[in-house]
């Protein structure tokens, strides 16, 4: 138990000394799963809408197909993406194994089913009101999706946060596509692994605790922006 | 006067249920048209095709002369507005909402702020303008859905049950304010009701929907009994009524409550059904009034103000009640 609190004393204190090795892992986290984030949510919003709003042939088998990958494992995605990116792999003359790129393909590949899923559930429950007020307003296609995502901003946020939630507390991904690169493709969560393996658990401590005050953060902004626009 | 809707075979089905199903229909321009019928008759299905929300499963939609289909909806969309029987507000303010259509149109700010100061005025919304839209009542959630639709000063205004969930007040605030639009004949409107006598007073043609199907009239006063076809006389358990020759059987006869002729004398007229009754109940309904009498049976007939007044009518009166045998159906 005196090893414990010793460690989270060592902790707070790497926190707020300002350690740049420790901000530097956390920027490169941050970073990534931001960029992942905005690449998946640009593809899922509008493939959402489109998936909830329309019928056609497969849907129900792509629901199912979706609903399955959110559960899939992240050395899974990894495993696949090092295949195609290493060098015998068919992308391997792109070089973008072990660099941040490929980490963020990685991590899109992850969180897509999660985004787009939660995303087909956020328009699924929508008031039915609102698509026929939308076409009785005379509002064209891409108006209606607008006036859609503006009513369902907070749900479609919160499959957003979800998202990001996952990709940043991922270690499969970012340990078999990044290579846990010092400086370059150490992610929070990499660094957690490696400190806990060499002994260093106080740092390992450290960044665990900066991981939870960035999906704090995160959701505190959610909840405020939520208050915001009641 | 030009047709605005022609409606030719037109025929809806639900999953494997149809649920409208029109022969042949059509509406004026200008004209104001009651769709009356009960709950599942198919009027707010019929609504949501005269609104460009819902394609018919079979059948031909005209709309200003020109043949419906889906390449043109959103362009015809815009000339129709359409308040649905249980609005939806969008989560914005109550001025945003009233000017989301001419935002959708492209309408600078400039305009669409003085339309909605304009509309919201006529509609005594002026208050409310900056509250959000879930933070209305009932009744003020249904005028700000009107007053959505009527800034935009549609060609076609669709109402789907627009007195339903709604106190009186209210209610003889919207009742008011279709009276002036009919007034003004600058649109045509179309709106669904429960109500008969309301259909009949607010407007100038009144289609009657039964599980899907248009009816041929519209009818408030029925009773039943047995015909006497050689003496061309429908007999209630407490009325004799002439008919013309024209109905071989039927236990049940109506007539349009705006047949009915009311006086205070027996009337020296060719009408052959002529009864004494006493008025039992006055109500007022859209500027006109309701009047039940008790002349054997309890008929209904509206009549204006004007007309309540220059006969003296007061419950209790005593009133001849007239009517041509022709303006009877028998089914």
């Amino acid at each position: 138990m005196e090893y414990l609190l010793k460690s989270i004393i060592v902790a707070f204190q790497l926190i707020f000394s300002f350690d740049p090795a420790v901000y530097a892992v956390v920027w490169t986290s941050i970073s990534i799963s931001l960029l992942a984030v905005l690449i998946a949510a640009g593809f899922c919003i509008p493939m959402s809408l489109l998936v909830a709003l329309r019928e056609f042939p497969g849907k129900a088998l792509l629901l199912q197909t979706l609903n399955t990958l959110v559960a899939m494992p992240t050395v899974v995605v990894g495993l696949l993406l090092y295949g195609l990116l290493s060098r015998q792999g068919p992308l391997g003359e792109l070089g973008l194994l072990y660099t941040p790129t490929a980490m963020v393909m990685g991590q899109c590949v992850l969180i897509i089913p999660v985004i787009w899923s939660l995303g087909i559930s956020a328009c699924n429950s929508a008031d039915p009101r609102l698509l026929t007020t939308a076409r009785a307003m005379g509002a064209n296609p891409v108006q209606q999706g607008l006036l859609f995502l503006n009513e369902l901003r907070f749900a479609i946020m919160a499959a957003i946060v979800m998202g990001f939630g996952r990709a940043i507390g991922e270690v499969g991904i970012a340990m078999m596509l990044g290579g846990n690169i010092e400086g370059f493709t150490r992610t929070m969560t990499t660094a957690i692994a490696l400190e806990t393996s060499k002994g260093e658990f106080e740092f390992a401590l450290a960044l665990g605790a900066l991981l939870l005050l960035v999906a704090f953060t995160v959701n505190g902004l959610l909840q405020r922006f939520q208050y915001l626009n009641k | 006067m030009s047709l605005i809707y022609q409606l030719n075979n037109i025929q809806y089905i639900y999953t494997t249920t149809p649920v409208l199903r029109i022969d042949e229909y059509s509406i004026e321009e200008h004209s104001v048209t009651a769709l009356v019928g009960a709950n599942g008759s198919g009027k707010s299905t019929l609504l949501n095709m005269l609104a460009f929300i819902t394609e018919p499963t079979a059948g031909e939609l005209i709309y200003a002369g020109e043949k419906m289909s889906s390449a043109h909806s959103t362009d015809c969309r815009r000339e129709t507005a359409y308040v649905q029987q249980k609005p939806y507000l969008f989560n914005f303010s109550v001025r945003q909402n009233i000017e989301l259509g001419l935002k959708l149109r492209g309408i600078n700010k400039r305009l669409r702020r003085h339309s909605s100061d304009k509309i919201a005025e006529k509609l005594n919304l002026s208050k409310l303008l900056g509250r959000r839209a879930h933070e209305l009542s009932g009744g003020e959630l249904q005028k700000v859905a009107i007053a959505r639709a009527l800034i935009l000063e549609p060609r076609v205004l669709l109402l789907d049950e627009p007195f339903s969930h709604l106190d009186k007040n209210s209610r003889i605030d919207i009742e008011n304010l279709l009276k002036s639009l009919t007034a003004s004949a600058a649109q045509t409107i179309i709106f669904s009701t429960h109500d008969v006598l309301q259909a009949q007073s607010l407007a100038t043609q009144v289609c009657s929907l039964n599980q899907g199907r248009i009816g041929s009239s519209l009818h408030v006063n029925t009773f039943k009994g047995d015909l006497d076809v050689i003496a061309g006389v429908f007999k209630t358990s407490r009325l004799d009524i002439h008919v013309p020759p024209l109905f071989e059987a039927g236990s049940q006869l109506a007539i349009d409550s705006t047949q009915l002729v009311l006086s205070r004398e027996r009337l020296k007229s060719s009408m052959r059904n002529q009864f004494q009754g006493r008025v039992v109940g006055l109500q007022e309904l859209g500027g006109e009034v309701n009047i039940s009498v008790d002349a054997g049976e309890i008929w209904q007939a509206i009549i204006t103000h004007e007309a309540l007044n220059d006969l003296q009518i007061e419950i209790g009166a005593e009133i001849w009640l007239s009517f041509k045998s022709s303006a009877v159906q028998v089914f």
